[in-house]
């Protein structure tokens, strides 16, 4: 459909009027602890060097020892961040004897605390709560599990056996929950109360960029072992995506996986597609032309993000001096995904297809909020714990269905989530950075 | 010299299913010209030789060469050639010859798929090890290129009143380069193109086991105009790398191989005979026997990947691949679980399949040497089984053996690791100390103290930070080490060329009856 592809300047003035309704529906976030927050990640932002070391900080603490290995590794990493005063300063309190102490435990409680913004438990049993707990609020919320990088079968083996587990917990748990009626049941049908996103890189060690079937072969009696236990127990389960050199083996394999036969009546199952790639409006006619010809049950959902490894992609790219994958642009990577919404917006009108909007972006949540109000369609929307807190209260407030990716797992396995987010958060090309420094809602607003 | 503009040639992006096609498809061409001619090439003369074979390592009914071996006497011949076509090839300047080289580098750019397929035939090599073979040596002679052009310029130099003072650099003759199999293109490119490029006449004689890329390189060198009779190739086994050692006429000679050939190459070169002139100069490049320490606060999900990589890529096949793990005590079981477990995972199979991580060996005599060594360390950790065609070598871990096994101690140059427990990271860099080879080493740390100490400290020529410890990159990482891992040249790096050429100081004069001019 090439008209989704043009700009819609008559849908300028519903996505200014919703996103100022968002906009000030937002938590006015004057909490002491939010402004100590923000102050910091400020802080951070304006201070490169200081915010390198932060992160290798959080990236290491897991691994120290004790006490004193916590304070030598602050102390190293900060006196690295030549030219950052704070640094400097911090890096002489990690290391004299008489403050070592308390700073190393100050930074690890710090870290702790961090990590506990963006994880809703450790296991499945204690993530409960939490998920019940935005179901009440009006939201639900599909749950992640962190872990190490997969390298053996015995590790893909207990990923999956925990992703198993975490589903007949949630179910077990949500069946006591009371009725949601916005986020029970759509314009294609009712939608499963517990809902688990899976990383087919921990399924399997076998994913080797230049052999998708190798990772196929290697990933898929454990993904279809979930499958199962999803449509066993009635749960949605959510295929994410990883960096390029995995995603034609995950695509490939989920495609096919949910074309079987056995799944034709369920589960409830989807996908991610990336905005930042530069060829995800091919990838996304290919996903929807097979969700059409799909001969099932029950719709396949489709969640749009932007892309979670920008930097990532790039600098491999320029390393091998290959031409990059993603969108080298903001603006750019933001059209991409507005006409993406508008294409998957169209697409749900079939009723084979749903659309979830990932995004903390006010605009491109607007946009597409606005683009599925003028054409009636019913859409979900999707913000990550920790940094989408937020938007989904605003969104909520709204009228509209929010579901909160919650990742679960122990302090060691959540570090490369946890400086991923944090990196995203502070990351002057972020969204949310330039709303956390007070951007007015007419620059939020503006059109990409 | 200053060598501003270079850029590595692009991998081949094998991500993609189209650029896997286009490679499949070379690979199909090639195949269907199998088995190529490789003579022996003195001048524009391709000469008989004893015949022999070069076949495919994975299917050695596959023949991929038939080959003229050269004798002592061809050697002979193509010395006296190649010594009797230097000087005009001198008489140009740095900037012809670079140019010279620089198209060679353009018209292998242009066969880039079919040089692959060949590697790939011919050594073994899983496609992205071929591919990255080829675009080394396409590197090679970019920056030898460069860095030769910039040659011309020479080195200033003080000058004084009435006194013009310059610094030369000039070819030193005939040079003799000894190339291996493992990197069957970029090594031979690599050593004759600095050798071309910077003035002296050159005869390869390629490893036995890789003459038709030796046959390739030469070909195109040829095509981008170096003159016939200033490169030669001499395929072929001992009689003629003897030959050429021995030759009076022989200048230099680039060596890349196995520790004990080297040894033997610099003993017979020290001596002159009555018909040599000069002294001869031995640019060698050996063997390793390369660590990779493994402190407690290691990120362990970068090193086992990086670990398995270092030491099973291509078959552990390369100078700089790991073969010691010094792995920090308080970490060391769970580092052993998770790598036992993923050597589990290991691919063995043909170099053709994309998702092949462990392929064949060059050569039965690899084989058998790799499986002795494999049996003294006793029953090993974790091992995968192989195929049955072909010369497949189990890839193998052992864990603590002791300090003294030949395991822990010699060359094995295949898919051998062991692993062994030390106190801590000072206690790793003692082993490091005692090893008789310094070629390359890694660390996976995430302090930065220790990174710094382990740098100041350790003797390899090659020290890689948190990533494998193979894989050095033209222009970033300038390769070679130091004690008997080589004569310690950095291939790929700004002094390279410097070991190929005499320097020449002029100074004269030019004050006349007291006027300055
Ligand atoms: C519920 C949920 C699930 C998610 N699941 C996945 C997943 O499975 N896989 C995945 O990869 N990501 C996933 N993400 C993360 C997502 O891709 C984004 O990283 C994140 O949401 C930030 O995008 P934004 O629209 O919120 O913010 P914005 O600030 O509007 O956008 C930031 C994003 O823009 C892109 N970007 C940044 N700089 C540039 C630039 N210079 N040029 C072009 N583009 C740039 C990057 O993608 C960056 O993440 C998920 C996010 C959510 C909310």
């Amino acid at each position: 459909m090439a008209t989704t592809l043009e700009p819609a300047p008559d849908l300028a003035p519903a996505i200014d009027r919703v996103g100022r309704r968002l906009a000030a529906a937002l938590p006015s976030g004057r909490t002491p602890k939010a402004l100590a927050e923000r102050a910091l990640m400020g802080r951070l932002m304006d201070d490169p060097a200081l915010r390198a070391a932060i992160f290798r900080f959080v990236d290491v603490r897991p691994a120290c020892r004790d006490e004193r290995d916590v304070a030598r590794h602050l102390g190293e990493l900060l006196a690295q961040a030549e030219g950052s005063a704070l640094g400097q300063r911090g890096a002489r309190m990690a290391t004299r004897r008489t403050t070592r102490a308390a700073t190393a435990g100050v930074a690890a409680l710090g870290v702790r605390g961090m990590a506990h913004r963006f994880i809703v438990g450790e296991d499945a049993a204690s993530s409960v709560p939490g998920v019940e707990k935005l179901w009440r609020s009006g939201a639900a919320a599909t749950v992640d599990l962190l872990g190490e990088t997969t390298v053996t079968e015995a590790e893909a083996d207990s990923y999956a056996a925990r992703c198993a587990e975490t589903l007949r917990t949630l179910q077990a748990a949500a069946a006591r929950w009371p009725s949601q009626p916005l986020l029970e049941r759509d314009a294609a049908g009712p939608i499963p109360r517990v809902n688990l996103s899976v990383k087919v890189s921990a399924l399997t060690p076998h994913l080797h960029p230049n052999d998708p079937e190798r990772g196929i072969a290697g990933a898929a009696d454990r993904l279809r072992g979930l499958l199962r236990v999803a449509r066993d127990t009635g749960a949605h389960l959510h295929v994410d995506m990883e960096s390029f050199d995995t995603r034609e083996a995950i695509t490939e394999l989920t495609l096919r996986l949910l074309s079987e036969p056995e799944f034709r009546a369920g589960p409830s199952a989807g996908i991610v597609l990336q905005g930042y790639l530069v060829e995800s409006p091919d990838h996304l006619e290919r996903l929807l032309d097979w969700a059409q010809a799909r001969d099932a049950e029950q719709p396949f959902t489709i969640r749009l993000v932007k892309g979670a490894y920008w930097d990532h992609e790039m600098i491999e790219a320029a390393r091998h001096g290959w031409s990059s994958p993603v969108i080298d642009g903001r603006r750019a990577c933001d059209r991409n995904y507005e006409a993406l919404s508008r294409r998957l917006i169209d697409a749900t009108a079939t009723g084979k297809v749903r659309a979830a909007i990932a995004s903390h972006n006010l605009r491109s949540i607007a946009h597409a909020a606005a683009y599925a109000d003028a054409r009636g369609a019913d859409i979900e929307f999707q913000v990550l714990r920790g940094l989408g807190d937020d938007t989904l209260k605003a969104l909520v407030a709204d009228g509209r269905r929010v579901r909160c990716y919650c990742p679960l797992g122990d302090i060691v396995a959540g570090m490369s989530y946890l400086v991923r987010r944090l990196l995203e958060n502070t990351s002057n090309d972020s969204f949310l950075s330039a709303q956390a420094s007070g951007a007015d809602i007419d620059t939020l607003l503006e059109a990409p | 010299m200053s060598i501003t503009p270079f850029m590595n040639e692009p991998a081949l992006e094998l991500r993609r299913a189209e650029v896997r096609a286009r490679a499949t498809a070379a690979l199909e061409a090639l195949d269907a010209r199998l088995p190529l001619d490789v003579p022996v090439l003195i001048g524009a003369d391709e000469r008989a030789g004893e015949a022999f074979d070069s076949v495919d390592p994975a299917q050695p009914s596959r023949v991929v060469a038939r080959v003229q071996g050269a004798s002592a006497a061809q050697a002979d011949e193509a010395v006296r050639v190649a010594t009797a076509a230097q000087p005009a090839w001198a008489e140009r300047t740095h900037h012809e010859r670079a140019e010279i080289v620089r198209r060679a580098a353009a018209l292998l750019r242009s066969r880039r798929l079919e040089a692959a397929a060949l590697a790939l035939r011919e050594c073994g090599k899983p496609w992205a090890e071929a591919d990255a073979d080829v675009g080394e040596a396409i590197d090679f002679l970019e920056y030898y290129a460069l860095s030769a052009a910039a040659l011309d310029d020479g080195r200033p130099l003080l000058q004084m009143p009435g006194e013009r003072n310059a610094l030369r650099y000039v070819g030193r003759g005939v040079a003799a380069v000894i190339a291996p199999w493992n990197f069957p293109l970029a090594i031979p490119t690599g050593m004759v193109s600095a050798a071309l490029v910077t003035g002296n006449a050159v005869v390869l004689k390629p490893a036995e086991q890789s003459p038709a890329c030796g046959d390739l390189i030469v070909r195109t060198l040829h095509d981008a105009g170096v003159p016939r009779d200033v490169l030669h190739l001499l395929p072929g086994g001992d009689e003629p790398g003897r030959a050429l050692v021995a030759h009076p006429l022989v200048h230099t000679i680039a060596f890349t191989g196995s520790c004990a050939a080297g040894l033997s190459i610099l003993s017979e070169a020290a001596k002159v005979g009555p018909e040599q002139g000069h002294l001869k100069k031995v640019v060698a490049e050996m063997g390793g026997k390369n660590c990779i320490i493994v402190d407690a606060d290691a990120d362990l999900d970068d090193a086992v990947p990086g670990i398995l990589k270092s030491a099973f890529a291509f078959a552990g096949q390369k100078c700089s691949a790991a073969s010691r793990v010094l792995v920090h005590e308080a970490i060391a079981d769970e580092l052993v679980a998770r790598l036992k477990g993923a050597v589990d995972t290991l691919v063995v199979g043909p170099p053709e399949a994309f998702g092949t991580d462990v392929p064949p060996v060059i050569d039965p005599e690899a084989q058998e040497r790799i499986a002795r060594y494999t049996q003294l360390g006793g029953t090993p950790a974790a091992t995968v089984d192989v195929p049955e065609e072909g010369f497949y070598a189990a890839p193998a871990l052992f864990v603590d053996l002791p300090k003294d096994s030949p395991v822990v101690t010699d060359e094995i140059f295949g898919p051998v690791l062991s692993v062994e427990r030390v106190r801590d990271v000072d206690h790793g860099l003692q082993e490091m100390e005692r090893s008789r080879f310094a070629l390359t080493g890694g660390l996976y740390s995430r302090s930065p103290a220790t990174i710094a100490a382990v740098e100041r400290r350790a003797p390899v020529g090659n020290l890689y930070v948190n990533q494998p410890c193979t894989g050095a990159m033209v222009g970033r990482q300038p390769f070679g080490g130091g004690r008997l891992s080589g004569t310690g040249p950095k291939a790929g790096g700004p002094d390279y060329l410097l070991q190929f050429v005499e320097a020449r100081s002029v100074s004269e004069d030019t004050v006349r009856h007291g006027v300055l001019g």
